[in-house]
């Protein structure tokens, strides 16, 4: 079988392209779901940190904290329906194992530095939430990690140059721009 | 020296050997998934599918999920090593240029 140069690479060409978008298909396909719905989180979160109360602001947290978790779990069991794994399903495991100790040692960090106010344990959540998107990041989309650090970023900036505006920041540029960042995956990828 | 494969060169099949080897090993695609995946009608990938799999490139699983069928299809270790070889054919062509 012969053919010409132009042929070649029109086919390397159509080859590159479809594995991008099978790399895109699978590693997207339900990372947008979490980012709206942790974005809208954060934005109903954050805004009532700044407007209500302590106390009524943090069981509001707590409550949406348990909405988000059982979302997330209820569209963590239906995507990637279309690809499924013959091997043992150790790394989904492992990476459902990183996720509770992440937990555990956030938890345990908030618990030493006590007593902390609403912007510290914000902060502490904030940032071991961030090393576990940015671990992700490395693991399963290395775009996703520009993402997360620019929300570092504007973190570190909102609670140490900001802070009497860090949860309305939090709310709009960190929730918000979840919610448009998981939008664009969905309508681009 | 690698060699083309007359097979896999084919447009549609070429598509579905470079989604199929982007998999990791173990993995399996379904059918309706690599059809959205590809835009192909159904028709189209079943008969592409069948000349894959007569050529032992890929493996059709069919099973049944909650009573219905589906069917999976992934690509072989001859799969992926002949598609290995058609990439590398093809750059060297590139490169003889």
């Amino acid at each position: 079988m012969n053919i010409s140069p132009r042929e070649a690479e029109e086919a390397l060409a159509t080859i590159q392209g479809m594995m991008q978008k099978t790399r895109r298909a699978i590693s997207s396909s339900g990372a947008y779901i979490f980012l709206i719905i942790w974005g809208a989180i954060w934005l109903l979160g954050f805004l009532n940190s700044q407007f209500l109360p302590n106390q009524i602001a943090g069981n509001i947290w707590i409550g949406l904290d348990i909405l988000g978790g059982i979302l997330s779990v209820v569209f963590g069991v239906r995507m990637n329906r279309g690809v499924r794994s013959s091997s043992p399903v150790t790394s989904g495991k492992r990476i459902a194992l990183f996720w509770l100790l992440l937990f555990l040692y956030c938890t345990a960090s908030i618990g030493v530095a006590w007593p902390a106010n609403g912007k510290q344990i914000a902060m502490f959540i904030v940032l071991f939430v961030m090393v576990g998107w940015n671990a992700m990041g490395l693991l399963l989309s290395f775009y996703a990690v520009w993402g997360g650090l620019a929300l570092t970023a504007l973190t570190l900036i909102s609670y140490f140059l900001l802070p009497g505006v860090f949860y309305l920041l939090m709310a709009i540029l960190g929730g918000g721009g979840m919610i448009v960042l998981g939008l664009y995956i969905r309508i681009r990828w | 020296m690698a060699e083309l494969n007359k097979t896999i060169h084919e447009p549609v099949r070429l598509r579905i050997m470079a989604a199929l080897v982007t998999l990791a090993p173990a993995d399996e695609v379904e059918f309706t998934y690599l059809r959205d995946l590809l835009e192909v009608t159904d028709g189209n990938l079943g008969a592409h599918l069948r000349k894959l799999e007569e050529a032992g490139y890929i493996a059709v699983n069919k099973i049944f999920v909650e009573r219905k069928p589906r069917t999976y299809v992934s690509a072989t270790a001859e799969g992926r090593k002949i598609f290995h070889e058609h990439v590398a054919a093809l750059e060297s062509i590139l490169k003889s240029k």
